[in-house]
């Protein structure tokens, strides 16, 4: 949504900090996340992209030792406050993880595990037009639609990666999450992700961690630079990869090192 | 220096070779006691399926009997078969003496009378006739019938006399020795006397144990296990019942007997020598058992599959529950087979609680005095004749057999599960 030319602010983290145990994991992190824009999150390995992911929807509280401090506003909403719900949370907040991970069911039931739990068909004719447009928008409908009822864990890596994003947008979520979705794919498959991540910006906000320059550039608007577990710098992708203000930035996105 | 690397390859091939012969003459070892094991108990115990019968002629002479010419069913049932019985014993050589009648009369197992009497029940018409009937030959005679009697032993050490051999030697002449299969090994309940002893009581005995056993460990122990692994934190408490769950699976049987005997026989006063009280003794052997096997399992399921669930916005019980548990079922499955598999063979605890009684009544329930089947092996192999020997290696294949067709049912369950999943 733009209001008055500037896009409205989805997502704002400020002054984050992330402890496991006694290690810190994130310094200080201030960063908003622009409505219905791809985001990408690059840096080094063990820089702090997939804790930072997992803070947005708390799945860092999975991780015993895991500590998270400051603000996380989503929809003018602390959702690290005590009063948050987290099953609430993580119904609005999809998530895509780096390894496909389908649960060990059938298609249709990997697509209905959601609306299932959150109440969201009321029908059994409804709970199908839910899996067939999540289906669809992931692309994968057209190659799946007659082998429903088989095991999701049949698939190609990259048919069950679609599966997944077709799983995460089943319940209709704000925002998704990516963690390296096209990490464990070809150049194929990641073309019809990116692609579907372009389409898929329309309605939802999305934030999608990679380690590819390239695809950050292809199919990110915003793009946020870490290292050490800050931010060093974020902004537009354009001027990110065009000219990045800190020299850390330049020497990444060069490949000078990381 | 390239000698030297060549020296090393060739040792690295021979400490190779060295150790597959290893394993493989461990694994032939294994196999070999294993097969000198099953050799012994079968050919031992195989003839315990056969009986041997006497075919004695009996005259159903109503008069000795006090019936008149048309009784009714209950004139039948009470009637006095003694006589008929004895008669028709005696008659198989009409000069014996009171001696050698007496003789006559202990070559057949003391079911006699009722065997007799179960011929005219089923055949009414038969009453004024006489006819063939099968008698259960007694367990000497049975012995010497089936080859494992030393005949040529002097008389009196002997429990069989000259006198009764002579005879059952003419009978098997006649053709009136015929040996069958012996169904009343599985029908009968438990006996002093080993031809009509039969493992009914200890089979129906162990039957009931386990699934007292599978009633109260499983849900306890999936229970407990579903918690530690899922819900419990992780801090020194919970530590320290991981590593008692550890001890329990450690603690010798016996151990468990004893507590079931100070606890459950004497302060809850449960009615001793039954299946009921056997079961929960056991079930406290097994708990730790598949407490251990539900955690592995619940552990091996990826934790990715839990991320999935829970970024999906499920809850942690409904993760548990929809997709960790379901998924750990197969393995807890087969470790509850094992528990109870390792339960179905416990022979101490249970004779501390009294299972180890003489029961000759077949139990309908778990609140019925019974045996179980080991104990029975074991109540057997104390008994001196001669005619337990066979029973006690029939009674090791009865086991066996149950052990294997559990074995097999895990083994269906499991296959299923994982088609489901796979
Ligand atoms: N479960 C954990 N327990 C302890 N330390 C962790 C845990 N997860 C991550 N860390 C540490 O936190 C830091 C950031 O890790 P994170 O996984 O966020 O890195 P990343 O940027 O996603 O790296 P990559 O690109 O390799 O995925 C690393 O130093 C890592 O060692
Ligand atoms: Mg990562």
């Amino acid at each position: 949504m733009k209001k008055n030319g500037v896009n409205m602010i989805k997502i704002s983290a400020k002054n984050v900090d992330v402890f496991y145990g006694k290690k810190q994991a994130l310094f200080n992190i201030n960063l908003e996340i622009e409505e219905n824009q791809v985001t990408a999150l690059i840096g080094p390995s063990g820089c702090g992209k997939s804790t930072f992911l997992r803070c947005l929807n708390r799945m860092n509280d999975v991780i015993d030792i895991c500590k998270v401090q400051g603000e996380i506003v989503i929809n003018d909403f602390n959702i690290n406050d005590k009063g948050c719900d987290v099953v609430r949370l993580r119904e609005k907040i999809g998530m895509v993880f780096q390894k496909p991970n389908p649960f060990p069911k059938t298609l249709y039931e990997n697509i209905s595990y959601g609306p299932t739990i959150h109440g969201m068909a009321q029908s059994k004719q409804e709970m199908d037009e839910i899996v067939e447009t999540s289906l669809k928008k992931a692309a994968l409908w057209e190659e799946v639609k007659d082998r429903l009822h088989e095991p999701g864990t049949g698939l190609s890596g990259g048919q069950q990666q679609r599966l997944c994003i077709a799983r995460a947008i089943s319940v209709q979520p704000e925002v998704i999450l990516m963690d390296e979705p096209c990490s464990a794919l070809d150049p194929i498959a990641t073309a019809q992700i990116e692609e579907l991540i372009d389409e898929l910006k329309k309605e939802h906000t999305i934030i999608i961690v990679t380690h590819s320059m390239a695809q950050a550039a292809r199919v990110s608007q915003n793009t946020g630079f870490f290292h050490l577990g800050e931010l060093i710098e974020h902004g537009s992708t354009d001027k990110i990869f065009k000219n990045p203000e800190n020299n850390k930035t330049q020497d990444y996105i060069t490949g000078r090192f990381g | 220096m390239n000698k030297n690397k060549e020296k090393l390859l060739a040792k690295r091939y021979s400490s190779e070779k060295r150790f597959q012969f290893l394993g493989k003459s461990a694994i032939f070892m294994a196999l070999l006691f294993l097969a000198i094991f099953i050799f012994k108990i079968f050919s031992t115990g195989y003839t315990a399926f056969q009986k041997t019968w006497l075919i004695v002629p009996v005259n159903f002479d109503a008069e000795t009997m006090y019936l008149d010419a048309n009784p009714s069913k209950e004139d039948l049932e009470d009637a006095d078969y003694f006589e008929i019985s004895l008669q028709s014993m005696f008659n198989l050589d009409k000069n014996a003496n009171e001696k050698q009648q007496n003789e006559l009369k202990k070559m057949v197992s003391y079911f006699f009378e009722r065997e007799i009497k179960q011929e005219l029940i089923n055949d009414p018409s038969l009453l004024g006739k006489t006819k063939d009937v099968y008698i259960t030959a007694s367990d000497d005679l049975d012995q010497v019938f089936k080859g494992n009697y030393p005949r040529d032993l002097p008389e009196n050490q002997r429990r069989v006399t000259d006198y009764q051999l002579k005879i059952f030697d003419q009978l098997v002449e006649q053709g009136k020795v015929e040996s069958k299969f012996n169904l009343s090994f599985f029908t009968y309940p438990d006996s002093r006397e080993a031809e009509l002893a039969g493992i009914a009581s200890s089979f129906m005995g162990s039957i009931f144990s386990i699934l007292v056993c599978l009633a109260i460990a499983f849900p306890v122990a999936v229970l407990a296990a579903i918690y530690l692994e899922e819900f419990a934190p992780k801090n020194r408490f919970t530590d320290f019942i991981e590593v008692n769950i550890n001890n329990l699976a450690a603690v010798p049987s016996i151990v468990f007997g004893l507590l079931g005997l100070g606890i459950l026989l004497a302060v809850f006063q449960l009615p001793r020598s039954t299946p009921l009280v056997g079961g929960i003794t056991l079930s406290l052997m097994t708990l730790p058992t598949i407490i251990i096997a539900c955690r592995a399992s619940l552990k091996a399921v990826p934790p990715s599959i839990r991320e999935a669930a829970l970024a999906m916005g499920a809850s942690r019980m409904q993760t548990t529950m929809h997709h960790t548990v379901p998924l750990s079922m197969p393995g807890t499955l087969s470790g509850t087979i094992i528990g109870l598999a390792q339960a179905l063979g416990e022979t101490a605890p249970l004779i501390l609680i009294g299972m180890v009684a003489f029961v000759n009544t077949i139990p309908g329930s778990p609140m019925d005095p019974a045996a179980s089947l080991p104990v029975q092996i074991y109540i057997w192999a104390e008994s001196a004749e001669r005619g337990f020997v066979e029973k006690v290696s029939a009674c090791i294949m009865v086991l066996l057999g149950f052990l294997i067709v559990m074995n097999l049912f895990a083994q269906i369950i499991r296959h299923k599960f994982e088609k489901k999943w796979s």
